[in-house]
């Protein structure tokens, strides 16, 4: 198989690494590179579940992005959050309302909490929907994690 | 001593302590566990729905540098998954999906390609993959032991239901029907086995009972139970999809044993999909006799499960004749339950097991009865609805029971008088009630066994065989002990997962974790506080039953001026003359010999809109009320209440795996629907907090109660909403269609599923 090496800067730091065609932006994070906060789903891109973020802080499916295709790339996935051991007030949200149970989608579903709130800060209810129509989370019924979500945004609204 | 509930830990709004973890990815899962020497196991799956297996030749696969151990059934031959199922199949493979060999390489890519380096000769045999195809005349016997294809069958009579229904004023009977229908679980099902020494396996993998899995891999492997060690981590969601051992458990324990290194196998999406047991398709007709003034005389229901290629689970056979009593008061009931063999995978069960599902088609005929004797099904309800110190004919009490305060709260605050009978087209209101039981004896003995430590600094450490899949029972557990002891949750540490560790318990399923494994940890904790007790006694000068445990502190009771930290009574007790050190153990086990101890209740009210042009429906609001006994956690409850909401209206909308020649068409989440943000009703619920005398504090299940009702309340909305029963679930909008042109056609009468051809051995 023809390996190729690439580069990635994976919350923050910088990594080389051979990847092969056929290994995606998740087997390289969660294998290599160990960071196995970022979990594997349904590898379809059906259930959100494996979702980091690009240099801008939008949401991408790492099941469905070729390794080599992000050869240079940013990344950051849920155990770049924090920030000097405190976690990211999104996160913090999904404790304090309940909006984790089992927690196999918490860092997909956090990950897309987050790329809603890059966007919009204060979002409304129907760019919630929208943000967070890619991930599924059979547990809580996405009810109080779209309670985190407006509860971080009032926050920022508050502020203003 | 009293460690009854005051003003503390119990009903506190406790955000779960694993939360931490949770949000910033550090909780660890079954497939995050990578072992030294760890292999990647694939499963090679029939892809007819029953053959005969002429040849399997694994010489190409074996000879692919990176290939360790490969096996096939001829090498195992008295490996049973259950009493007739091989591991992997041998001679024939009665399912789309069946194991047939297996084999585990130094990396996934690796096996992958090996698998596809097996030769594998069918001779493809005449199946039957659905219950109307099985159970047709003439139809192929899978099964020689299974005439006719009909498997096991249970008939049950309580009272004496023909003199009931001859007795009735009016009777009415319909037929109902729910599809296959799949967990859907967040973390697919993944096993890590490490069978490197035979006579010594360690198993890895998300389950709902340690127990189980131990005793079934034992049995299989001919070991004794403690010579299996289950471990697991965090196990993303249930849903009843992990109560038992599957094949690819007994496969990659077979390939470590022969590879001599550690071996896991995960499900990819497609297997996941096809190969694991969710609920298969069932047909249902109900019978209800009444009194012209709305009294229920009798009950029956008939229950036909296609089981798949197998009866795994046997126990989902008897279940519906318990449930038709827990519900309304009446004089006999009547069930006949039978599974007919198909050759498609055996099923299990699903989210909300088979209450939820039957419900969906019984409380609209319930709802149909109300009706015909002119009744609003609120009053029929309330009428019939059991209430606390009823005794059933399943030998059943209710020692609490908040069922007529849930329908009535529910009902009035959905504001049911101004709405029911009176909303514009294309709008319905419905209303579901429904029962659960805490625990049950009978498929096991329900035990639950806890322990406590107390260390120097005043951190206490329970030991429960409990999981925590997602419904925060180690949280619940963590307050009980809190409460008994006067300390927080947060002192509280959580020692689970390993069946070598924890002492026994069954389990999280049957709706027992808070029940019987919160009464094991409560007088475990009671335990230690005894011994606590004793030694505050003697150094405040007063007995042990005058002292109060609460805030980290120990005083006698009246007299709080004198308290002593709990962290000095521990001192004292470690470092006294006696240097004694603190272990409480507790356990549990109900006084009665089959069923439950106890049972929750509850109500809710959907409301709905159909667009008649499209046939889509949206579910607009819930009005949900619960008797869960006392909540441990509002917080976590409100949690469970919310998932179980979005799960039911899910079955109920939009979950069906569509099959065909035995392979299932929508293999992904895609295509198989789930709810998505956007389609969430507004939810308002309450409890209604009855104090359960044997629950731990007063509480009781609510794991699986909510989705029961939540089920019949969103099918009764829609049915209002399209004038009459609709005969299936899912309601998808072609469904709902249907239903519409069958009105125009046929007026308001009951409209049926089709019904099952009757067959050559029809018991």
């Amino acid at each position: 198989m023809n390996r190729e090496m690439i580069r990635l800067t994976v919350n923050g730091d910088p990594y080389e690494l051979l990847a092969s065609p056929r290994q995606t932006l998740l087997d390289v994070i969660r294998g290599p590179l160990g960071l196995t906060g970022t979990k594997e789903g349904c590898t379809t891109g059906s259930c959100g579940v494996c979702t980091v973020h690009n240099a801008s802080g939008e949401a991408v499916l790492s099941c469905l992005t070729p390794a080599l295709e992000w050869d240079g790339e940013a990344v950051t996935t849920i155990e770049g959050l924090e920030t000097s051991g405190r976690l990211d007030e999104i996160q913090q949200a999904f404790i304090d309302h309940h909006a984790v149970q089992c927690g196999f989608c918490t860092p997909g579903v956090i990950m897309s909490a987050r790329a809603v709130l890059n966007e919009h800060p204060s979002p409304q209810m129907d760019q919630i929907n929208d943000g967070m129509s890619g991930v599924i989370c059979r547990c809580t019924g996405h009810i109080k994690v779209r309670e985190a979500i407006r509860a971080v945004g009032s926050k920022l609204d508050r502020r203003v | 001593m009293s460690t009854e509930a005051r003003p503390g830990v119990i009903g506190r709004r406790q955000p779960r302590l694993d939360g931490f973890e949770k949000v910033s990815g550090r909780a660890q899962f079954t497939d995050d566990v990578v072992l030294p020497g760890m292999l990647y196991g694939k499963i090679l799956r029939s892809p007819h729905a029953r053959a005969r297996i002429r040849r399997i030749d694994t010489s190409r696969a074996e000879r692919l540098p990176g290939v360790k151990a490969i096996v096939t059934g001829e090498e195992i031959p008295g490996l049973m998954f259950s009493k007739h199922q091989p591991v992997l199949a041998r001679g024939v493979v009665n399912y789309v999906g069946e194991e047939v060999a297996a084999l585990a390489a130094l990396d996934p890519v690796t096996a992958e390609d090996a698998l596809r380096l097996i030769d594998v000769e069918y001779e493809p045999l005449p199946a039957v993959t659905t219950l109307r195809e099985a159970l047709r005349t003439g139809a192929p016997q899978i099964h020689e032991h299974a005439p006719g294809n009909i498997g096991p069958v249970k008939l049950q009579d309580f009272g004496d239901p023909d003199a009931a229904f001859a007795a009735s004023d009016l009777v009415l009977s319909d037929q109902f029907r729910t599809p296959m229908q799949h967990n859907t679980l967040a973390e697919f099902h993944v096993a890590l086995a490490d069978f490197s020494d035979p006579q010594r396996l360690l198993m890895w993998t998300p389950t709902q009972s340690a127990p189980m899995y131990q005793k079934g891999l034992a049995q299989g492997f001919g070991l004794s139970d403690s010579q299996v060690r289950i471990l697991y981590h965090h196990v993303g969601g249930a849903f009843t999809g992990r109560g038992r051992p599957k094949p690819h458990h007994f496969i990659a324990a077979l390939l470590s044993r022969k590879a001599g290194r550690p071996a896991k196998i995960r499900a990819t999406n497609d297997e996941e999909f096809i190969v694991f047991r969710g609920s298969g398709d069932t047909h249902y007709s109900f019978r209800t006799g009444v009194t012209r003034d709305g009294r229920i005389l009798a009950l029956e229901a008939d229950v036909t499960f296609d089981c798949g290629a197998w009866d795994e689970w046997a126990m989902i056979l008897w279940l519906p004749a318990l449930y038709l009593n827990w519900v309304y008061r009446t004089e006999a009931i009547r069930y006949r339950g039978r599974f007919v063999y198909t050759n498609s995978v055996p099923k299990g069960s699903h989210h909300g097991g088979i209450f939820g599902r039957m419900s969906a088609g019984w409380m609209q005929h319930i709802n149909r009865v109300a009706e015909e004797l002119g009744m609003d099904p609120v009053e029929f309800h309330l009428r019939n609805a059991v209430e606390q110190g009823d005794t059933t004919m399943d030998a059943s009490t209710f020692h609490s029971c908040g069922l007529k305060d849930c329908i009535r709260d529910a009902a009035e605050r959905a504001g049911w008088k101004d709405k029911y009978g009176r909303l514009p087209p294309g709008r319905g209101i419905g209303i579901g009630i429904g029962a659960q039981a805490s625990g049950s004896k009978g498929a096991s003995n329900d035990t639950s066994a806890a322990m406590v430590k107390v260390a120097e600094d005043g951190i206490v450490t329970v030991y429960t065989g409990i999981p925590d899949m997602g419904q925060g029972s180690h949280t619940a557990m963590a307050m009980i002990a809190a409460e008994v002891l006067g300390i927080e949750p947060a002192d509280i540490r959580i020692v689970a997962g390993d069946s070598e560790v924890t002492p026994f318990d069954w389990g999280a399923f049957s709706q027992r974790g808070t029940f019987t494994t919160g009464n094991a940890v409560k007088a475990a904790a009671e335990d230690a506080r005894q011994q606590l007790a004793a030694v505050a006694a003697e150094a405040l000068g007063v007995e042990p039953d005058a002292l109060e445990f609460c805030g980290r502190k120990v005083w006698p009771a009246g007299a709080p001026e004198r308290a002593l930290a709990f962290t000095d009574v521990i001192g004292h007790t470690f470092n006294g003359l006696e240097g004694r050190f603190i272990m409480g153990r507790g356990f549990f086990n109900s006084p009665r010999k089959f069923g439950a101890l106890a049972f929750s209740f509850g109500a809710q009210v959907a409301e709905v809109e159909v667009d008649r042009e499209t046939g889509e429906i949206r579910v607009l609001k819930i009005t949900a009320a619960h008797d869960i006994g006392r909540a441990i956690n509002p917080l976590a409850v409100e949690g469970q209440l919310d998932g179980q909401v979005f799960s039911g209206l899910s079955q109920v909308l939009f979950e069906e795996c569509r099959v065909e020649g035995g392979q299932v068409l929508n293999p992904s989440r895609l295509e198989y629907k789930l709810p998505r943000t956007w389609e969430l009703p507004e939810v308002d619920y309450r409890l209604i907090e009855t104090i359960d005398p044997y629950g731990p504090f007063g509480a009781k299940e609510v794991g699986e109660g909510p989705i029961i009702v939540t089920m019949s309340a969103v099918a009764n909305a829609v049915a209002d909403a399209l004038g009459g029963m609709v005969p299936e679930i899912p309601m998808t909008p072609w469904r709902v269609l249907r239903v519409l042109r069958a009105r125009e056609r046929h007026g308001a009468g009951p409209i049926h599923p089709p019904g099952l051809p009757e067959g050559d051995q029809a018991a």
